[in-house]
């Protein structure tokens, strides 16, 4: 009996457990019946089902842009019927991955460019646009060099941009500069400089908030590091091709990286603090500088008093002294595009090449422009119809030619070890060490 | 068949769906996800057999040993911090007047919030420049305590350990509440005539009486403790430099971050090797306590 009554409890015990977890999964059941009951009375035949999945699901300018776009593209075409998933950007590229190991990706959807790009088109679950580029030459004509660059494999090219950012913008504000009789840095000299006279009057010299800790890596060390290696040897080393991250060049940018910290160039807690309470730092006047990417200026448009905002310039990373690299540029990457799973054939493909012509075609460029969001496609800017500040940068950026960021071109692995490296780096480690960590990682990276 | 069968067996068939759904949703995916352990694989694409070297890299991993000694300094929190408190407010708090009832309403609160919001939270009493912690300990003129209580890896993981007591306390408080209520009237009467007051009583009336639901209590405790992850996500993403790296926290970015399924699977089958033995651990050391007193 008393056995048996054991039995019964661990039984109990199971059902309470089940009924729990299976309140955790009810969240996604498909919805398909509805829409098939709401369109079959308008047209019975020959309307064509595309699902769309987006990330455009934000408030910025950006964001209702591309919405605008896409629900223009439901009211042009009739014949095309939008089955839309708009998931928030955090969680994004994990649904993607779920369901492309699932081989279940939506017809059309947004990709990041680089290595999930690159994964998703060696699992074949992608196919190229290039039948469709080369159809619209003035659509593939009209980008930057190099734009395509991050979405193509084996020659050819799965997607195309829809955006453009460069990661490593240094934004000053002017008053606070001018005030303490400095300018704004151009060498690391004069950065150091300006870092001991604001740290002297109490002033944060740069904001950073580094606790999710892409930041460091790719706003900051992105560029620093090329100034000092040079692009070249960053492309022999991702692909552990002549050049080793355990280099010298690479253990002296790291240094550099490190000095900042040590001179306190940013304020106490940088790696508890999110990007987010960073920029509240610099758009409360408390600090002078931060370094962050073109993708900020929307988020000081909107956080910062038109006080700040009026006396805030952008600019480059200074220069480092005999570096390798070329110090007139910015380290920077293609933005998302539009792909299309490798099941989309027949009537379905040419509704879903139409829609991808929409998203990132040359008129969506221009749209995309003016939602004050850089693109790497050459459109003229009317400046009437954005922020000054952003085209301020659009200027910057047009000036300046652009490096890579680490993150986009390294192996997860390795841009996992840089970031919290560089926790570790900024927190006192020996750059020797962090070096290793990052040449490991990337060496085992490309084993796998 | 008599009557108790039959009340056995419609229990049974009763239970039935649900240890299905059980074996199907949670037994099979553990041993699946031990088997995906046994390859290199990415998520989508080919995998590639390797045998044991997920296994024996996990066993080499400095950051994943970390991650376990973090993991048991929360286990440390729970048992030695959540534990005991609700305890003892529990016993202080037994009676129903109102005020007891309030206070255990503010008590149980935290668990009402999401933890994401608790995290939040705790980010902004911790956080270095408009913190509360540091602008108290300014106020009150102790600026040389101040510290970067989530920022500097000496310290975070301490820092986490005030949060999690505080958010977990309430379940503990409300499962011992219900332990004393249950102590029937006629003990105490009992106690008092046999002129055991105070501490005595406690620790000859009170705590035998209820060790059997503060030995659930704690088993909770560990078995909670191993999965933590969401307070440490919110507060720390379990930097600086994976200095508040834990188990699950670890497991989540190999297998989501970096795209190690493999790997993140062999970390996660450690993870539930670890759990059971430390349960079953635990369980030895209590129940041979019992026998001994």
């Amino acid at each position: 009996m008393i056995m048996s009554r054991k039995w019964i409890q661990a039984l109990v015990f199971l059902m309470i457990l089940t009924t729990v977890l299976a309140g955790c999964g009810g969240g996604s059941t498909p919805k398909e019946n509805t829409d098939n009951a709401s369109s079959g009375k308008e047209q019975p035949a020959e309307k064509v089902k595309l699902s769309l999945w987006h990330n455009f699901t934000g408030e910025d300018l950006r964001a209702k842009a591309m919405r605008g776009i896409i629900e223009q593209f439901q009211n042009d075409h009739e014949n095309i019927q939008l089955e839309i998933q708009a998931i928030p950007p955090d969680g994004y590229r994990q649904r993607l991955k779920t369901v492309a190991a699932a081989n279940e990706l939506p017809d059309v959807f947004i990709m990041h460019p680089g290595t999930i790009a690159k994964e998703f088109s060696s699992a074949g679950v992608i196919q190229p646009l290039d039948d469709l580029l080369n159809k619209h030459a003035d659509w593939k004509d009209g980008y930057l060099p190099n734009s395509f660059d991050d979405f193509t494999f084996d020659g050819k090219i799965y997607s195309a941009p829809m955006s453009l950012s460069p990661t490593s913008i240094l934004y000053y504000n002017k008053k606070i500069l001018a005030d303490n009789g400095l300018s704004v840095p151009t060498t690391w000299e004069e950065l150091l400089h300006a870092v001991e006279v604001l740290n002297s009057k109490n002033i944060i010299p740069i904001a950073l908030g580094n606790k999710a800790p892409w930041l460091a890596q790719s706003s900051i060390l992105s560029s620093l590091a090329d100034r000092v290696t040079g692009t070249e040897w960053f492309n022999k080393a991702v692909l552990q091709d002549g050049a080793k991250f355990t280099d010298p060049e690479f253990v002296e940018a790291l240094s550099y990286m490190q000095e900042l910290a040590m001179v306190g160039a940013f304020q106490e807690g940088f790696n508890a603090i999110d990007t987010t309470q960073m920029e509240q730092l610099y758009a409360q006047g408390k600090a002078a500088m931060m370094i962050e990417g073109g993708w900020a200026v929307t988020n000081l448009v909107a956080s910062a008093s038109e006080d700040i905002l009026a006396n805030t310039g952008v600019a480059i990373l200074p220069s480092i002294p005999n570096g390798k690299g070329d110090p007139n540029t910015v380290s920077g990457a293609i933005g998302v595009g539009p792909a299309m799973s490798s099941k989309v054939e027949g009537a379905k493909k040419e509704a879903a090449e139409q829609l991808v012509l929409a998203l990132a075609g040359p008129e969506a460029q221009k749209i995309t422009l003016e939602a004050n969001q850089l693109i790497s496609f050459k459109a003229e800017l009317d400046k009437s119809k954005v922020n000054p500040l952003f085209a301020d940068l659009y200027e910057l950026v047009n000036k300046v030619g652009r490096t890579p960021v680490y993150d986009a071109r390294l192996t997860s692995q390795a841009t996992e070890a840089v970031n919290n490296g560089l926790q570790e780096l900024l927190l006192g480690a020996k750059p020797e060490d962090v070096a290793k960590k990052i040449q490991d990682a990337q060496e085992q990276g490309l084993k796998e | 068949m008599t009557t108790a069968a039959r009340t056995r067996a419609f229990i049974i068939a009763g239970l039935l769906p649900a240890l299905i759904l059980y074996l199907l949703f949670v037994v099979v995916p553990v041993f699946w996800s031990s088997y995906y352990g046994f390859f290199s694989w990415k998520g989508i694409g080919e995998m590639k057999f390797i045998g044991l070297d997920n296994y024996t890299e996990v066993l080499k991993d400095e950051i994943f040993w970390k991650s376990f000694v973090n993991n048991l300094y929360i286990v440390a929190y729970s048992v030695f911090g959540q534990v005991p408190i609700a305890l003892l407010l529990a016993i202080v708090l037994a009676r129903n007047s109102w005020y007891q009832r309030f206070l255990r309403a503010s008590i149980f609160m935290p668990m009402v919030l999401s933890s994401v919001v608790i995290g939040l939270i705790w980010g902004y009493i911790y956080h270095p420049q408009i913190g509360i912690l540091n602008f108290l300990l300014d106020s009150l003129g102790l600026s040389s305590w101040k510290l970067g209580w989530l920022s500097d890896p000496k310290v975070a993981m301490y820092s986490i350990g005030p949060p999690i007591i505080w958010a977990n306390i309430g379940p503990y408080l409300i499962l011992f509440i219900a332990a004393l209520q249950n102590i029937p009237g006629e003990m105490d009467d009992a106690a008092q005539i046999d002129g055991a007051t105070g501490l005595r009583k406690l620790f000859q009336i009170t705590l035998p009486m209820i060790w059997g639901t503060i030995k659930v209590a704690i088993i909770l405790c560990i078995s909670g403790s191993l999965k933590a992850f969401d307070l440490i996500f919110i507060m720390t993403r379990g930097g600086p430099a994976n200095s508040t790296e834990l188990l699950a926290t670890y497991m989540y970015n190999n297998t989501f971050n970096i795209f190690r399924y493999g790997y993140g699977s062999a970390v996660s089958t450690s993870i539930v090797i670890i759990s059971l033995l430390l349960i079953a651990g635990s369980q030895f050391l209590m129940n041979r306590n019992k026998n001994v007193a």
